[in-house]
């Protein structure tokens, strides 16, 4: 984890670069990267790249970034890891590279020497770095398969400007806080921004596993080198026999586990009492780790209930003989961070409170970074959109073909039935959206329906939103090409969409407030390529069993057990008590985890609009 | 692509054209034929009243064509006629027309923005036109802004490509402030036409401020260049608050008498809120005369933000002219040789060519 930025004055009408502005966005990152910082200039001085580090690889000095090539013509500044980087500086040695230092930054500059923008393809890890490339005057950025790692970009037509977040850019004071509509309704429709928008219509996402140039004429468009649907694709072109899907299983996450340790400072684990992170603690223990730290939440309101996970976490952890480090958190806590978690978020997040807290506790405890077990639930047909989706579509889709049915089903049942409307308004729109796998998928992950959105907010902001969103098609975007099997098509659609925009991005900003670098074996494109042509046949269930088998104690049937009926955590009610007071509150009452969240959601974007009083976000 | 691409260029005017997007194109037409050897231009104005000199024998200006069908017909038998990989649209209001053409010849599709044209939200044809174009040229940041505000389109695709300014438009000796009875007097400036249904390039609170100017002991006469249905509204205004001897309307004025006129004036100001660009800035600095802008729309760009021209944001704008007259004259070959550094003819080419050789490069 650490904080990147630059800018790149790349017409010649342009003024150069400003340190000050340059410092701002770098120093407005200073979370994501306490122990050092650096800046480096072009020689005419029309390109600066700014860096705010967080050592984990060659803690020494001469790993300090911006870092240059021996020949002066490269730069880099680089957020990530490269978990293959032992392999490729071996092989770049062995070609007659000298290298300066042991850190993955240097290779990079190598590679990119040795292969130009294709030196991506050879990539492992999560990354996100610009090179500057003095012999063609231009800037090279690249983002990794699954979007791991965030690089914001913003082109007023003159400069070019890139960070790790987008309130760096914003700090600098230079770039336009013009809303964009199509961020603002995305969040509405899911929870969290979709890539590439951002709230601001100047500031964009580099997408996932894309990368940039930029030159004399400015940035061309992002190239795609990484497709998750393209890997699910090619492994449904040559499917494996089911009974092969333990042994994929546990060599391709215990190979996963095995390069995420890479690191010269300790790594722990985020343990819960689900399968995920479990398997990842046995993994840790077969790959040799002998002291292991786990951490865990453990809330006050479950204590002593069959809710409270950590009692079965901490037989998990005695099996594999880690250290395990419980961390309490309640209410009052929640209350008194509420404010220092809307600040963090760089976008707002429906979510990414749980993080919150285990990435606090993982400082209080003196690590800089952690497994995770985020991703599992997405590649191993965890979740239950797995069944969900293919059963609305089976039943549903029919009727949904048929022209105007669903919405005259639904002004019938808001008409006929206004209380089930009101309770429960997604199923107002199965017969509108269950004909398609993009549409099956936003009434399993929508936060809001499209027609819903006039009603929360101002009419002709949430229509240019649609049209510039364009959402179904910008979720059937993901399945090209077709991953081949219900299975693949979910799990493309859970990747490229909950896990990237939503978790993904909590994990960033909310391991980066607390400098731990959060490291997710499960989100690999290299384990997807491996399980891809098992993923074709999984039937929901089977890998998770699979996955509890993959250490080589496995995990107790228990937790396997307890995994099907999930765990509950407080924080929905927490959200919900905070916003009591306005008019979004509804108190403690019972009601739906998704009506809560609605309410959560206007509370969180109203305090991004705060931070942009010039520009409303939303009218409601 | 053909590497030697044929463009067809489909424009309001260009060669024997006036006015500000007339001069546009032909500096983009003049330095793509010389930046880019093989590359070909037909184009295809719809007016033409100045005589017609084209430079490069690889630029081909067919005959204006004014009325909408006659143009649409003349455009669609080059179509028929001649083999077309780059279809330039030098409008906004022929986008859809260009959209077509590039269509039926399978060719790439490029649309210049100018300015208050493209601005707000066009119809839906236009829309839909220009989502459809591989490339957008703005020439500003603000325009560029503009059109990302409603468009669908990539931004990658939406490039600024400022005006340039012509050599002649250099520092020198200008005889007109005796020749119109000038001397002694700090003179202001402005160029620009008079539009009764546009009105924001402001020359109508340059004459408010007269007075207090005057009050504050700056001996000044103000010089209005351009013509337009507004000047009679503008001349009543100078009387109305008893400046009519110090105000010279001049009309429309030939191309040197224009570079003699920026050369005499102290200031030239423009408190407009409307430009494009506003490349009467540009020629007014090139030749060594300070310029004072607000810092609205394009003309943010042409002042360089206030690095090579004023910008007053405040809306005291006697206060600001004040200023700039009591400030300092900067060396006018400084000021020129800067205004070139940001907006040379010699860099304009160079971005011509290297923008449209984005578009015979393989995706």
């Amino acid at each position: 984890m650490c904080g990147i930025n630059g800018i790149f004055s790349f017409h010649s009408a342009s003024s150069m670069p400003r340190e000050a502005e340059l410092l701002k966005t770098r120093d407005a990152m200073r979370a994501r990267g306490p122990d050092g910082f650096g800046s480096w200039w072009s020689t005419d001085r029309r390109c600066a790249l700014a860096h705010r580090r967080l050592s984990i690889l060659d803690l020494s000095d001469r790993a300090s970034q911006p870092m240059v090539s021996e020949d002066g013509r490269l730069a880099v500044t680089f957020n990530g890891e490269i978990y293959n980087y032992p392999a490729l500086r071996a092989e770049l040695a062995s070609s007659g590279v000298r290298f300066r230092t042991t850190s993955d930054t240097e290779m990079l500059l190598h590679l990119y020497a040795r292969l130009g923008e294709a030196m991506v393809h050879r990539l492992r890890g999560m990354f996100a770095f610009a090179i500057w490339d003095g012999m063609r005057q231009g800037l090279f950025l690249a983002r990794d398969p699954y979007g791991i790692k965030p690089l914001y970009t913003a082109n007023d037509g003159w400069t070019f400007r890139f960070a790790s977040q987008v309130k760096a850019l914003l700090a600098g004071e230079r770039v336009s806080r013009d809303p964009e509509p199509a961020g603002i309704v995305g969040f509405h429709l899911f929870g969290s921004v979709p890539e590439p928008f951002t709230l601001y219509r100047e500031i964009r996402s580099l997408p996932a596993g894309h990368t940039q140039w930029i030159d004399a004429v400015g940035p061309r468009e992002p190239k795609s080198f990484a497709n998750l649907a393209a890997l699910l694709a090619q492994g449904a072109f040559a499917p494996a026999p089911a009974a092969e899907l333990s042994e994929r299983v546990r060599k391709g996450v215990a190979d996963s586990v095995r390069i995420h340790l890479l690191a010269d400072v300790e790594v722990g684990v985020f343990l819960s009492a689900g399968v995920d992170s479990g398997a990842l603690l046995g993994l840790m223990r077969d790959a040799g780790v002998q002291e292991i730290r786990a951490l865990t939440l453990a809330f006050e309101e479950f204590s002593g209930t069959a809710e409270d996970e950590s009692p079965l976490a901490a037989r998990l952890a005695h099996r594999y003989q880690a250290r395990h480090v419980v961390r309490q958190v309640g209410e009052q806590e929640f209350r008194e961070d509420l404010n220092a978690i809307l600040e963090a978020m760089d976008q707002p997040s429906i979510d990414g409170v749980n993080t919150w807290f285990v990435a606090k506790a993982a400082k209080e405890a003196g690590l800089k970074v952690a497994l995770s077990g985020l991703g599992g639930d997405e590649l191993l047909a965890g979740y239950p959109s797995f069944f969900e989706l293919p059963r609305w579509r089976r039943r549903f889709g029919p009727l949904a073909s048929v022209p105007g049915l669903g919405p005259l089903t639904r002004a019938l049942l808001r008409a006929l039935a206004p209380g089930f409307a009101r309770r429960r308004p997604k199923a107002l729109g199965v017969l509108e959206y269950a004909g398609s796998w993009a549409g099956a998928y936003l009434l399993r992950r929508g936060l809001y329906l499209p027609w819903e959105l006039p009603q929360i907010m101002d009419p002709e902001l949430a229509c240019e939103g649609l049209r510039r969103l364009k959402p179904l098609r910008a979720i059937d975007g993901h399945l090209n090409p077709d991953p081949g099997s219900d299975t693949g098509r979910i799990c493309a659609l859970e990747s490229a969409n909950y896990l990237r925009n939503q978790l993904l991005r909590d994990a960033d900003w909310a391991g980066m407030a607390h400098g731990i670098e959060i490291r997710v074996p499960l989100v690999d494109a290299e384990l997807l390529r491996v399980l891809a042509p098992s993923i074709v046949n999984l039937t929901p269930g089977a890998g998770k069993v699979a996955l509890a088998r993959a250490p080589s104690l496995p995990l107790p049937d228990e937790i396997v057990a307890r995994a099907k009926t999930g765990f509950g955590v407080p924080t929905g009610a927490w959200m919900n008590a905070a916003v009591a007071g306005t008019s979004d509150a509804v108190g403690r009452a019972p009601e739906t985890k998704g009506l809560a969240s609605r309410r959560w959601s206007r509370a969180v974007l109203k305090s991004a609009s705060a931070a942009s009083p010039a520009h409303k976000m939303q009218a409601a | 692509m053909n590497s030697q691409p044929r463009i067809f260029a489909l424009v309001t005017e260009a060669f024997g054209g006036r006015g500000g997007i007339a001069q546009y194109n032909r500096d983009l037409m003049s330095a793509l034929a010389s930046s880019k050897p093989g590359w070909t231009i037909v184009i295809l104005p719809r007016t033409a009243p100045d005589p017609v000199v084209i430079p490069s024998g690889r630029i081909e200006q067919r005959q204006a064509r004014t009325g909408r069908v006659a143009y649409t017909m003349a455009a669609l038998r080059v179509a028929l006629s001649k083999p077309i990989d780059i279809v330039f649209c030098g409008h906004l209001y022929m986008a859809p027309l260009a959209a077509f053409v590039a269509w039926f010849k399978g060719a790439k599709l490029v649309i210049q923005t100018h300015g208050i044209e493209a601005w707000p939200r066009p119809s839906g044809l236009r829309q839909y036109a220009l989502a459809a174009a591989n490339l957008v040229l703005s020439v500003s940041r603000y325009t560029r802004s503009s059109v990302l505000g409603w468009a669908t389109i990539a931004p990658e695709r939406v490039v600024v490509l400022p005006n340039t300014v012509g050599a002649d438009f250099a520092p020198g000796r200008s005889g007109l402030q005796a020749e119109w009875n000038l001397e002694g007097k700090r003179v202001l400036l402005t160029v620009g036409r008079m539009d009764k249904r546009e009105r924001y390039k402001g020359q109508d609170r340059i004459i408010a401020a007269i007075p207090q100017l005057v009050a504050k002991g700056h001996e000044v006469a103000y010089v209005v260049i351009g013509e337009g249905d507004d000047v009679k509204r503008l001349q009543s205004l100078a009387q109305q608050t008893g400046v009519a001897d110090r105000v010279r309307f001049a009309g429309a004025v030939g191309p040197q008498a224009l570079i003699d006129a920026y050369r005499m004036a102290d200031l030239f100001v423009m408190p407009s809120t409307g430009e494009g660009f506003g490349i009467a800035f540009l020629e007014a600095m090139a030749t060594g005369t300070p310029a004072l802008g607000l810092p609205d729309a394009g003309a943010r760009d042409a002042l360089a933000e206030g690095e090579l021209g004023a910008v007053s944001s405040n809306g005291d704008l006697a206060a600001a002219i004040a200023r700039c007259l009591d400030a300092p004259r900067q060396d006018p070959e400084a000021l020129s040789a800067a205004v070139r550094a940001r907006f040379g003819y010699n860099g304009f080419r160079t971005r011509v060519g290297a923008i449209f050789e984005t578009l015979v490069q393989p995706a």
